[in-house]
């Protein structure tokens, strides 16, 4: 069970898990210690989804259409689309690689990624090919804390 | 319907500014005017949130089917808190899954997709209106 930072603005809760990394859009990657077996490539396995504040703010899911396994993506590259009750939403690859599992619960019941975002509602896994360089241009776990409770805050002034 | 029969009690979601509430309640107008006005009322959310005796004591005395737009549940809620057995709740979010191909947009007036939306929604409930109605011994089952 990973542990979390947590802040309350408004009536809102947001956790952010400490034991993944975080673009500033809020996907979240994190590596898993198990390497690929040989032969499908060298890469690090990195597991990706959406912070708690990033499905909170983006509503209730009711569709998740995740690129294919197989597909290449650089960094930054849309890797998923979610279709909320607000708005539908382009989510950035936070690693360069390629997506070797894709959760099947995307496809059958998507609102997981609003139930329980750091656990299975995960979207993907992606053979990360440059994982340590993909790393340092994410935000670490108090660092992507501060910029979601600022950004929080910002937006619970605004309504 | 004959005189005196319960007529069961249609709580939509209250969200105003939100496409799905929006749905939520085009369906339970146009079930509670349109489709089957004998044997439906239409209860406001918000007079349940205020307290308002009359609507309490409707949704107290009748089945009630709510109508969420979104998780929150808000409506199922009320209905519950104010002493209303909820027969069956929908979420517009739900009805949307299964029919993807009307895909709602707009606030103040929906896009012809929502309509579609609502128009599935409603006779949806109709449905469980009919078959409470039924169990209630209604005529119209």
């Amino acid at each position: 069970m990973p542990e979390f930072l947590e802040t309350t603005v408004d009536k809102f809760i947001f956790r952010v898990a400490t034991d993944r990394y975080y673009n500033s859009e809020g996907v979240w990657a994190q590596a898993e210690a198990s390497r690929l077996p040989l032969g499908e490539g060298a890469g690090v396995r990195v597991r990706i989804g959406l912070s708690d504040f990033l499905q909170q703010r983006s509503g209730d899911v009711a569709f998740a259409e995740v690129q294919p396994e197989g597909t290449l993506l650089a960094f930054g590259d849309e890797v998923a689309v979610i279709e909320t009750i607000k708005a539908d939403i382009s989510l950035a690859a936070p690693v360069t690689g390629r997506i070797v599992e894709v959760n099947p619960a995307m496809e059958i019941a998507p609102e997981v990624i609003n139930q329980d975002p750091y656990g299975e509602g995960w979207l993907a896994v992606m053979e990360a090919s440059a994982w340590e360089s993909d790393r340092a241009r994410l935000l670490d776990p108090q660092a992507y804390f501060l910029e979601m409770k600022q950004e929080a805050e910002e937006e619970a002034k605004r309504l | 319907m004959s005189e005196g029969r319960r007529k069961v009690v249609i709580v939509p979601c209250s969200g105003i500014g939100k496409t799905y509430g929006t749905v939520s309640r085009e369906a339970a107008y146009e079930v509670t005017e349109d489709m089957r006005p004998a044997q439906a009322q239409l209860v406001a959310l918000s007079l349940l949130v205020l307290g308002d005796e009359a609507a309490r004591a409707a949704v107290a005395g009748s089945p009630a089917v709510t109508i969420d737009g979104c998780k929150l549940a808000c409506a199922t809620k009320m209905v519950e808190e104010s002493g209303g057995t909820v027969a069956r709740d929908f979420a517009v979010l739900d009805v949307y899954r299964r029919h993807r191909q009307f895909k709602p947009k707009g606030i103040a007036e929906l896009n012809e997709a929502g309509h579609e939306l609502a128009r599935v929604l409603a006779e949806e409930i109709v449905a469980v209106v009919d078959s409470l109605s039924r169990d209630d011994g209604g005529e119209n089952a």
